[in-house]
């Protein structure tokens, strides 16, 4: 699982990730055709936290599947740490968390965030202490034997994020991991996330439609527009160690206000025609 | 103890209410036996015949738990490969629709001239039949309806087809499973009740109460009647049991 620790790898030459004028087009030649991405391109570097935001239906989720091998670009190319999607999926090379927990009941969570070792043929005894150290990471270590069903929401993601680092990939791959939660548990679990990544020196990528959260946790916020899905502004964050207090400092609204705005400029000028057809 | 108690007593002082009135109907009216017998005929009659009832009921629950076992096996095989192959799914759900609404009276006579009908096996094959479509039905649905979210997590893990039907589709099919068999099971004993009552071996309850009723014991008649009730009872309750035991694995199935 830890063959290729991220901190004692050579400095690659490849980004993180790396996207090729991606199209992703459904229903291609056919009068139901939606261009859910538009030669979409951008890089994310090593241990970059990158967030995707935008209205739904901009593509920001099909953007994460094609990086995550869960789709194929129509054109264009995704490559992770060098390798094709494809390959990068086959080599475990990304662990990846969703808005529904996708916790299964059937299993205790400390073999819920065995499951990506079991898969891989990892032996039992080195399974189960690698996921006790990741639940003590999450600080769920007192629940290791209990149902999923047992855990609160917060809790469910907090196993799903352990889950994500089982095999130790060099990214994290996450589609609004939070956004089923209420906002005070959303803002423990973004301080959460955001210690998890400085101990293990991941690379994020993070959907969500939540403009503090972007901000809060991003080092370059993706800002997409809908129809056709593509990328309309790239904002660098620029605050110091985050913490409570980032939320009321003054360079973070400084940002929140960029991205809100660079999101309204992405909008279509005829904002009633563009609800049209929303998905 | 005493919430327990709280849920148990209402029904039982209902029933018995229910009992008195029956009996006070009967007896003032003069209600004659083959309209209605009253509750202390039927258990007359339950007592003076305990050993025979108890036999006939024994032979019945057989019946119905070899046809509810093979119905149960064909329907999670059939389940299995509808759930793999989309034209297996399509030729079978059909077929088992058609094959469930064929009334057990028009089956039975055709299985006990196409298998030995001193034998137990006619009636065993009508109640895997009727035992086959609920089972089928909910099994292939568990194994289908897997959370969008839980299937693209198995796919980002690499894992094969097969792998995912293991680990994910199979334990997800579970409460689907004790869902179906929640319906099948008092099904599968009226199935194996009437069947009887078209030839063929005489020691089962259906025969018993056809019988009965036939030489004018109608008190004898409820007395088996009472019997098969009970062993009605006694499957429903069995799958709660399991249903029960299955928690662990489908929690949250039953906890919303």
């Amino acid at each position: 699982m830890s063959d290729t620790p991220v901190d004692s790898a050579p400095a690659p030459a490849t980004p993180a990730v790396e996207l090729n004028g991606v199209w992703k087009i459904f229903n291609e030649g056919l009068p139901t055709e939606v261009i859910a991405l538009q030669d979409v391109s951008v890089d994310v570097g090593y241990g970059e936290f990158i967030a995707l935001i935008g209205p739904s239906g901009c593509g920001k989720s099909t953007l994460l599947r094609v990086i995550a091998d869960l789709t194929h670009p129509t054109r264009g190319e995704a490559t992770v740490a060098g390798l094709s999607a494809a390959a990068a999926r086959e080599q475990q090379r990304y662990g990846m968390a969703f808005q529904q927990a996708a916790l299964f009941d059937w299993r205790t969570v400390r073999r819920n965030v065995e499951l990506p070792l079991e898969l891989q043929g990892v032996p039992r005894a080195a399974r189960a202490r690698r996921a006790m150290e990741l639940l003590t990471m999450v600080g769920l270590a007192d629940f290791a034997n209990h149902r999923p069903w047992e855990l609160s929401g917060g809790m469910q993601q907090r196993v799903a994020i352990a889950r994500a680092l089982a095999v130790d990939p060099p990214l994290l791959l996450m589609d609004e991991p939070f956004g089923a939660l209420d906002e005070m548990t959303r803002e423990r679990m973004q301080n959460e996330l955001l210690r998890i990544r400085g101990e293990t020196g991941k690379s994020v990528v993070f959907v969500t439609h939540s403009i503090p959260e972007a901000v809060y946790l991003a080092d370059r916020v993706v800002v997409m527009s809908a129809r056709p899905g593509r990328i309309t502004a790239v904002i660098p964050v620029d605050l110091p160690e985050r913490g409570e207090q980032t939320r009321e400092d003054e360079r973070f609204f400084v940002a929140v206000t960029r991205v809100r705005e660079a999101l309204r400029s992405g909008e279509p000028t005829e904002v009633g025609r563009s609800r049209v057809g929303e998905v | 103890m005493s919430p327990r108690l709280s849920l148990i007593w209402p029904p039982i002082l209902v029933g018995c209410a229910a009992l008195a009135i029956w009996q006070g109907v009967v007896v003032g009216f003069g209600i004659k036996p083959f309209l209605l017998p009253a509750p202390s005929l039927i258990a007359t009659n339950v007592v003076d015949n305990a050993g025979v009832i108890r036999e006939a009921a024994v032979y019945t629950a057989t019946t119905a738990l070899l046809g509810l076992l093979i119905g149960i096996i064909a329907a999670i095989l059939a389940g299995l490969l509808a759930s793999r192959f989309i034209v297996v799914k399509r030729l079978v759900t059909p077929l088992a629709a058609g094959l469930a609404a064929v009334p057990i009276i028009a089956l039975t006579p055709i299985f006990n001239n196409m298998f030995d009908i001193t034998s137990r096996t006619p009636r065993v094959l009508v109640t895997a039949i009727i035992v086959f479509f609920p089972v089928f039905e909910n099994v292939t649905r568990g194994l289908t309806q897997v959370p969008t979210a839980q299937l693209e997590l198995m796919r980002s893990l690499n894992a094969a087809p097969a792998t995912i039907a293991r680990l994910v589709r199979i334990p997800n099919a579970l409460s689907f499973f004790l869902t179906g068999l929640k319906v099948a099971a008092p099904l599968a004993v009226i199935a194996a009740l009437v069947a009887e009552y078209f030839g063929g071996p005489q020691q089962g309850l259906g025969a018993r109460i056809a019988s009965s009723a036939a030489n004018t014991a109608y008190g004898r008649a409820w007395a088996y009647v009472v019997a098969a009730i009970i062993v009605g009872l006694f499957f429903y309750l069995m799958v709660l049991l399991l249903e029960r035991l299955a928690r662990p694995w489908t929690g949250r199935a039953r906890a919303t």
